[in-house]
This record gives structure tokens, C-alpha cells and sequence, in this order.
């Protein structure tokens, strides 16, 4: 009968952990469009993200900001000092509080692009890291107009920042360039990331003692119930 | 009386019980509160509920002191939040997988209630209070999703609030009313912000208290749905009873810590929850001028979504949407078996419960997706099966072949 009873709880157990786990997730964007290419990037390589850094500081910002990022928090998370981050994002006129501003103000942008520059602190939130990696690498001749466009975001007014290369030697610096930039910024989607995995398992590792002490304290007790 | 203690108190405590029910209200709630000795699983989740209830407000409270209620100020205020104050990611995360799962708690909370009959005589108020509590409970997370002032935010809130507007005569001036604008503007925001976390809070509050208070006048139900009051020892107490401390307080707490690691999975590993709890487009901020191509509530709205974009009529679907809801207040009266527990229950009542599981949970998955022609007609069917539950229940609980039911728990 008590054996019966834990293969009864056990099976419940089962069953509701299995139909939680069977939900299928939501795609990061509602995307539609050519197949994404996947980023592979890891936002615990180090020197992954301070690669991204500098390409973002001395590329991307000519445009773009990161308005919720402070340079400080940077050099903190990322093991450099605060005169380390601006040099290496070559922003050594910025202090290192700063956030990080675009270079482009919205007046510039409108006249220049008719539009306004997105700003990147959440992109990598919003449309996933595979997006963003596959949008810088979708760049190609439009066969009907003969321009430059974008296949994952047609009609994009952002120029090509980071050209393919033409012969296969300079092919491995490309992938690590464009996975390293789009891994700067899925960390800096959110900073806390880092945090949180390196707490994690130290918390579930505490919850999973105390449960058997929970466990043990709660057999001590119920040894006099009779079923 | 059982209620009386045997000890007696003396110095602080006696001063204390001379001037306050201290001892009573402890026995009668807890020291000597009987409650039957086969809970199984599906008991934990009341005592889990309260749980996330006292997360939600310990973090509620600590996010309130960071959070700005203004139109310009929310959604910048909330990554302030993420990444300047000192666990402040921590603190929001506990906050946003708490309200999801409150949600999964107290379904699961229900589904007892349907699996062993625990609405019935005479836990019918118990239920119905539960049943407000969990009406109060959706107003309350329907209002704090408004506070990111994220897209899902506006859109979310623009699509229910729009509701009111089909009510016939007053509707359009009623949503208005709600909103306080014309649009949802950094007025509906104030006033959500004000109800989500004072006034519904305090309600929450009022309803728990009235939830336990009532399930302890008649005491706990089992899964073997015999009443423990019908065979007492010469002392007066069931023999089929053991006090809730220490028995069930050491055995909730191994369940709650069971809970948290579950719990700690998902706030430190998947914070999103895989898009359900946290949704992608709720990271652009609110913009009135932008329509997202597709407006989908938060998981835990979605079967009552679907069942209202099912009816091609918006005054219809909102009374469809009304009446899925509100027919569960009347359980107690549909099922008219006598036996309580689905152990010892007919074969058409257990048909037809499974039924209802898998119409809610397809309804709950055709409500996160786009509507299509496919997801209308399968939201229809399953609208059509979720309602014909409490259709045909009365019907066939007052004819239903039942089992012996054991005079004593098993």
C-alpha cells in the first residue's frame, strides 16, 4: 500500500514535471523571412566579449548607443580598470560613468538616414542573439535594384558595416568578429547574466541539502502516523 | 474542548494571552488544527501559494522603492533596476517568475479542488472565495504586466481594456473611465500602479484570511474525500486526524523547499521562461503609434484569450470569456454526486474532467498563437468541450455509477 502510494505521488510528480518541460518555447521574434544562422557566441568567453568591446566602441558607436550601459560596469565585468574600458573602446574623452552614447544625435540621423538609430542596450533581448548575427552577416546585392540590402531586414538604412571578405583566408577573423560583436551585445542586453549563473548553482546546490534535511526531519516526525 | 491548552503559561505569554487570543488562535489554526493524514501530492499547493503570495509582496515592496509609475520614466526605470541597483536583477526576476508561478500554483490549487470534490458540501464557501481570490488574482498580475511599459505592456492592456468597450451603451464611456484618457496614457499607468500594489493587494490579503478561516470551520477535505469529523476517539479528536503542527508544517516545508529549487531554476537559468513569462517584445518600450504584429497575453490569460477570439462577435467572445470564469463559481451546484473523491467517482466523471484538462490546456496554447484560420477552428472546438464540462455535469453527477466509498481513510 505504501508502495503504491510513492508510485502514485511518483507518477504525478512525473507527469506534471514532463508536461512543464514539453511546452514548447516562444521564438525570441516573431521572425519571418530566410533561415537564421546560428551564433554559437558565450557570454562567459572573456575575451570574447572584450574582442566585441572594441569592435563595438570603434565601429558600431559611431551610430549607435547603449543608453542603459555605464563604462564602469563594463571594465568590472569584464576585468579591465576604468582607463583600460575607455582606451579600448577608443572613448578616452568620455569619463568612465558615463553611459554610452551614440555618436549620431537624432537630428544628424534623420537628415543622414530619414530615421533614427536604434538603440542596441536591449536588441539582443528583443530579437535574439541569432538575429542580430545573422542581420550583420545578411548583407548582399538587391538582384532587382542593384543595391546593398539586407535579406533579414530589407530596406535597412544601415550600411554594411562589416563586409564579407572576398577569399576564404579572411573568413575565420569575419565569423570570430561578428560572433564576438553580437556577444558584447546579448551581455550587454543584460549585465546581471553573468551574475546570475555564477550564483545559481551555488543556490541550488544549497536548496538541494536543505531538502534532504527537510526531507529527513519531516521521516522523524511522521514515523508515529500510521497509514 | 480540544481548544484548551493543558500547559500553563506564565510570565510574557500568560501577559500576552490575558489581553489576546495568543494560544487559542495558534490551536485552533495550528497547534490543533486536525487535518487528515493522506495528503498526498496535490496538498502542497495551498500552502505553496501563500508562499509565492508572501514573494510577491516582499519583492513587490522592495521593487516599488526603484520602480517610477510615469509614461517616461517606467520601462527606463526598470533596467535602472536590472542593472544599477545593488540585486536589483535578483529582486525583479523573483518579482516577474513569482507572478508566473502563482499561476501555476493555484491551478494546480484548483485541480484538486476538481480531482477530490472539494468544493462540495461543505467546503462550498471555501471554494467560492477561492474562486474570487483567483479573480482578484488575475486583476492583480493583469495590472502589474501594465508597470514595465513594454510593448506587450500597452498592447496587452489596449486589447483587454478595449473589451469594456463592448458592453453595450455605456461600453465606450466605461473604457474610457477605466483608462482615464482617451488612450492608455501615463494616467492608466498611475492608476494600475496605485491598484496593483495597494488596493488589490489589500484585497488579496482580506480573501486569504477568509480562504483559511473558512476551510477551518469545516475542516480539510482528503483524496479520499471522507469526512475525519465522523469517527472521533473518546477525547473528541478524529481518528483519522493529526495536528497540522508538526506534521503538516515539516511536511510543507520539505514541499517548499522542493518548490524553490524548481523555482530557482527558472530565476537564475531561464528568466524568460522560455518567452511565456518574460516576453521578447515586452523589451521594446511602449509606443502608442506601433501595433506589434501579434498581441499575445501573458501565458496564464491565454485559455480565456482564446475562448474569446473564438466567438467571431466582440460582445459574445467577452461573455464567453465572462462565463468560463464565472461558471466555476458554481461548481458546488453543478456536480451533483454525492461522493467527493475521483478515486471512488463514475467513469463519466473522470471523462469528463479530462476533457476539461486538455480543452483548457489546448485553449491555453491556441491563445499564445496568431490567429489563423487553423488556431480559430481548434480554439472553437475546445471552446465547445470546455463549456459542455459544466453542461453535461449535472446531468450525468446525479446518475453517476459510483464505487463504495470506505468508511475510514485507506
Amino acid at each position: 500500500m505504501n508502495f503504491l502510494n510513492s508510485l502514485q505521488k511518483l507518477k504525478i510528480t512525473v507527469f506534471i514535471s514532463l508536461a512543464l518541460i514539453a511546452v514548447p518555447t516562444v521564438q525570441a521574434s516573431s521572425h519571418s523571412g530566410p533561415e537564421l544562422e546560428i551564433a554559437g557566441n558565450n557570454i562567459s568567453n572573456q575575451a570574447s566579449l572584450r574582442h566585441g568591446a572594441e569592435l563595438f566602441g570603434k565601429k558600431c558607436m559611431t551610430c549607435h548607443s547603449v543608453k542603459y550601459m555605464r563604462y564602469n560596469r563594463i571594465a568590472k565585468d569584464l576585468g579591465w580598470t576604468n582607463e583600460e574600458v575607455l582606451k579600448a573602446m577608443g572613448k578616452t574623452k568620455n569619463r568612465a560613468v558615463d553611459t554610452l552614447k551614440g555618436g549620431m544625435s537624432d537630428s544628424v540621423a534623420k537628415m543622414v538616414f530619414h530615421t533614427k538609430i536604434p538603440d542596441l542596450s536591449l536588441m539582443a533581448r528583443l530579437k535574439g542573439p541569432d538575429y542580430i548575427y545573422s542581420f550583420l552577416r545578411g548583407f548582399e546585392v538587391n538582384k532587382e535594384t542593384g543595391k546593398m540590402d539586407n535579406k533579414f531586414l530589407p530596406g535597412t538604412k544601415m550600411p554594411n558595416i562589416m563586409p564579407r571578405p572576398k577569399d576564404e583566408a579572411g573568413m575565420a577573423k569575419y565569423n570570430e568578429d561578428t560572433r564576438d560583436l553580437v556577444n558584447f551585445l546579448e551581455y550587454v542586453s543584460e549585465p546581471s547574466k553573468l551574475q546570475r549563473h555564477a550564483l545559481g548553482w551555488k543556490v541550488l546546490l544549497f536548496l538541494f541539502i536543505m531538502f534532504i534535511f527537510a526531507y529527513l526531519l519531516k521521516r522523524e516526525y511522521w514515523k508515529d502516523i500510521k497509514h | 474542548m480540544s481548544n484548551e491548552t493543558k500547559s500553563n503559561p506564565s510570565g510574557l505569554l500568560s501577559w500576552l494571552d490575558h489581553r489576546y487570543p495568543l494560544i487559542s488562535t495558534w490551536n485552533h489554526h495550528i497547534g490543533q488544527y486536525y487535518a487528515p493524514k493522506n495528503f498526498n501530492f496535490w496538498y502542497f499547493f495551498g500552502a505553496l501559494a501563500l508562499l509565492v503570495l508572501v514573494n510577491q509582496f516582499v519583492t513587490g515592496i522592495w521593487l516599488t522603492m526603484s520602480y517610477k509609475p510615469d509614461a517616461l520614466e517606467a520601462f527606463n526605470s526598470v533596467e535602472y533596476i536590472m542593472r544599477d541597483v545593488n540585486w536589483g536583477w535578483l529582486i525583479r526576476y523573483l518579482h516577474s517568475t513569482g507572478a508566473s508561478a502563482f499561476f501555476i500554483v493555484v491551478y494546480l490549487h484548483m485541480m484538486r479542488g476538481l480531482l477530490y470534490g472539494s468544493y462540495k458540501e461543505p467546503r462550498e464557501l471555501v471554494w467560492i472565495i477561492g474562486m474570487l481570490l483567483f479573480f482578484v488574482l488575475m486583476a492583480e498580475a493583469f495590472m502589474g504586466y501594465l508597470l514595465p511599459w513594454g510593448q506587450m505592456s500597452y498592447w496587452g492592456a489596449q486589447v483587454i481594456i478595449s473589451l469594456f468597450g463592448a458592453i453595450p451603451v455605456i461600453g465606450p464611456d466605461l473604457a474610457t473611465w477605466v483608462k482615464g484618457d482617451y488612450v492608455i496614457s501615463d494616467v492608466t499607468l498611475n492608476r494600475f500602479f496605485a491598484l496593483h500594489v495597494i488596493a488589490l493587494p489589500i484585497v488579496l490579503i482580506i480573501l486569504v484570511f477568509m480562504h483559511i478561516v473558512a476551510l477551518h470551520q469545516v475542516g480539510s477535505n482528503n483524496p479520499d474525500g471522507v469526512e475525519i469529523k465522523k469517527y472521533k476517539n473518546e477525547k473528541g479528536l478524529p481518528l483519522d486526524g493529526i495536528t497540522f503542527h508538526p506534521y503538516y508544517s515539516v511536511k510543507d516545508s520539505m514541499g517548499v523547499v522542493f518548490f524553490m529549487f524548481f523555482f530557482a531554476v527558472v530565476v537564475f537559468y531561464m528568466p524568460d521562461g522560455g518567452g511565456y513569462f518574460l516576453e521578447a517584445p515586452n523589451f521594446e518600450p511602449a509606443n502608442p503609434l506601433k501595433t506589434p504584429a501579434h498581441i499575445a497575453p501573458v501565458w496564464y490569460f491565454t485559455p480565456f484569450y482564446a475562448i474569446l477570439r473564438a466567438i467571431p462577435d466582440k460582445l459574445m467572445g467577452v461573455m464567453a470569456m465572462g462565463a468560463s470564469i464565472g461558471i466555476l463559481f458554481t461548481m458546488p451546484w453543478l456536480d451533483r454526486c454525492k461522493v467527493k473523491s475521483i478515486r471512488y467517482r463514475g467513469v463519466s466523471y473522470k471523462v469528463l474532467l479530462a476533457m476539461f484538462v486538455v480543452s483548457f490546456v489546448v485553449l491555453g496554447w491556441s491563445g499564445t498563437q496568431p490567429a489563423t484560420p487553423e488556431t480559430t477552428k481548434l480554439a472553437r472546438i475546445f471552446t465547445a468541450t470546455y463549456f459542455l464540462f459544466f453542461i453535461i455535469l449535472p446531468y450525468t453527477s446525479a446518475r453517476e455509477k459510483t464505487k463504495p466509498v470506505p468508511e475510514r481513510l485507506t
